[in-house]
């Protein structure tokens, strides 16, 4: 069942040990990292989620799941040796949960055999499903859309505008900290927005597409 | 008494340190306090490279800057129910709603504080749980405020009295600063400039003047009575820059204001504690920090609930 995670995992480890990253790659900025996660992790949360659902069903532990796979993402150097963060984050996603069967505290035993299935994410999708230009604005018009009306305006402003803090409070007359408190509020409501489940909807088609693929492959 | 964080409670703070650092207020290398919660827990550093993810996503569609239009301070353009349905709709919506003479509805959430312009130049800041409409008509410039409080600044125009109706109270002005809360049975004026002219509907005959640095309750069946008290009437109005201003007034009425902008409720279980009196300067919708205060200078216990903190007086050690 595991076997075909195993070029992945292994790299995984290495580098969260520190033990190849520097002979590898050099280091990343920061900013690159970040910008990688929000183009390539961050849009496949949705799918990663309601799989985890489908396999575990149990919200909370998702919740922590997921932010356990992040701290991971967090602690590389660098990520340019990663094809597909989709794929990545499936296999970091599934090794939590796997030691935490192992530990058995999360999920019920009877599970484990269904992990199995996660063989549909072992190895990245022969073409790395781009989310493509179009599809991704939408999703963003979608996030901002939903926010209510105060935070919606700060956050065009400040996101899609570009606009400082300072020149929106201006705008509005209004404190600073009053539009940085609007900022925050959407950007808690968009982080909670992509766990969800409309976002989820496409990208669990993705992966019953990838499903019907390998079956057919076989 | 830490419990364990939840990852719920961590994405939250994370969202915040995002949006500092976004803002640049926050240098990510070097802010101690970033640097503490970042060492805290290790789930930290994850989640908050989750919520710069989040706002690198969102920039990605910088490219719609063309497709959403830009709001103005003007919130007409804002209108829940304007759909993203590309810019020409957008714009002709807008514009429809700028002729349209139907009166405009403003409203405000629990928390939540709006500053709104009006076509003739007025201002508004709108309270928390507030409704207004305005209608801008050809010799009048008519205001109702259904529900809460609101401060309106009114552009100078002689020719055209800007008024606010409360239930039947009527308030008039002409180029004049004033607030207005409704209660069940009146409403309190209170002006910062120039002069207004108030009245129960049905009794033009005995309209009373308030002035500047005074105030009045206006109730429906009696005849107000103007106080001078300019200091208070800055302070009650401290809500337009978010904050509570408590100059000596009693805990349970420091808590009734902190109640208004937040659904997490003060509670006071201990009477004893209830005509304590407080000085200081908080942030409305942080009735936690208030809370902090109050036990360190009173002496009080805090038990937070699902929806309320409350206040107790401690036990004697």
């Amino acid at each position: 069942m595991l076997s075909g995670c195993g070029n992945l995992a292994l790299v995984h480890r290495m580098i969260t040990e520190g033990s190849i990253s520097e002979v590898l790659v050099s280091a990343q900025s920061r900013k690159d990292i970040v910008a990688w996660i929000g183009s390539h992790v961050l849009p496949h949360e949705a799918a990663v989620r309601s799989w985890l659902r489908r396999w575990t069903g149990r919200v909370q532990d998702i919740d922590d799941v997921v932010q356990e796979a992040y701290s991971r993402l967090a602690a590389l150097d660098s990520v340019s040796h990663i094809a597909s963060g989709r794929a990545y984050l499936f296999q970091t996603t599934r090794n939590i949960v796997l030691e935490q069967v192992r530990r058995s505290k999360i999920v019920r035993i009877d599970n484990v055999t269904d992990l199995g299935s996660l063989n549909i994410v072992d190895q990245a999708p022969p073409v790395e499903r781009v989310v493509g230009g179009a599809r991704e604005l939408a999703q963003v018009e979608q996030l901002i859309e939903r926010l209510p009306a105060a935070c919606k305006r700060v956050f065009v402003l400040r996101r899609i505008h570009g606009e400082s803090q300072r020149e929106i409070a201006r705008m509005f007359g209004i404190s600073e900290s009053a539009v940085e408190k609007q900022a925050v509020r959407g950007l808690k409501l968009i982080l909670k927005a992509m766990e969800g489940d409309n976002l989820a909807k496409e990208s669990e088609e993705d992966v019953n597409e990838h499903e019907r693929d390998r079956t057919r492959n076989r | 008494m830490s419990m364990k964080e939840t990852a719920h409670e961590i994405a939250e703070e994370a969202a915040t340190w995002a949006t500092k650092i976004d803002a640049g207020s926050v240098d990510p290398d070097t802010h101690p306090g970033l640097k503490a919660w970042l060492a805290a827990n290790p789930r930290h550093r994850g989640a908050l490279l989750r919520a710069e993810g989040a706002l690198s996503f969102i920039d990605r569609a910088r490219a719609l800057a063309g497709v959403i239009p830009k709001p103005e301070p003007r919130p007409i353009w804002i209108r829940r129910k304007l759909q993203f349905a590309g810019a020409a709709l957008a714009a002709s919506i807008a514009c429809a709603i700028v002729m349209l003479p139907a009166p405009q509805h403003y409203d405000t959430e629990i928390g939540e504080i709006r500053q709104v312009p009006l076509s003739d130049g007025s201002l508004v800041a709108i309270n928390t749980q507030s409704n207004i409409q305005v209608g801008m008509r050809e010799k009048t410039r008519e205001v109702t405020l259904t529900k809460g409080e609101a401060w309106f600044k009114v552009a100078h125009d002689k020719s055209r009295p800007f008024i606010v109706s409360a239930g039947r109270i009527r308030v008039r002005a002409v180029g004049t600063a004033f607030s207005v809360r409704r209660h069940d049975d009146g409403a309190d004026v209170q002006v910062t400039e120039g002069t207004v002219e108030t009245w129960t509907a049905g009794e033009e005959d005995r309209k009373v003047q308030v002035a500047a640095g005074t105030k009045a309750y206006v109730a429906e069946n009696q005849p107000p009575k103007p106080i001078t008290a300019p200091a208070d009437i800055e302070r009650s109005l401290a809500w337009r820059d978010g904050q509570i201003v408590l100059e000596g007034e009693t805990l349970d009425q420091a808590v009734s204001q902190f109640n208004r902008y937040n659904t997490k409720q003060l509670v006071i279980t201990d009477q004893s504690l209830a005509k304590e009196k407080l000085v200081g300067q908080f942030r409305a919708t942080e009735p936690g920090n208030f809370a902090d205060a109050v036990a360190t200078t009173l002496g009080a216990n805090i038990k937070e609930t699902g929806d309320t903190i409350q206040l107790s007086r401690a036990k004697a050690h």
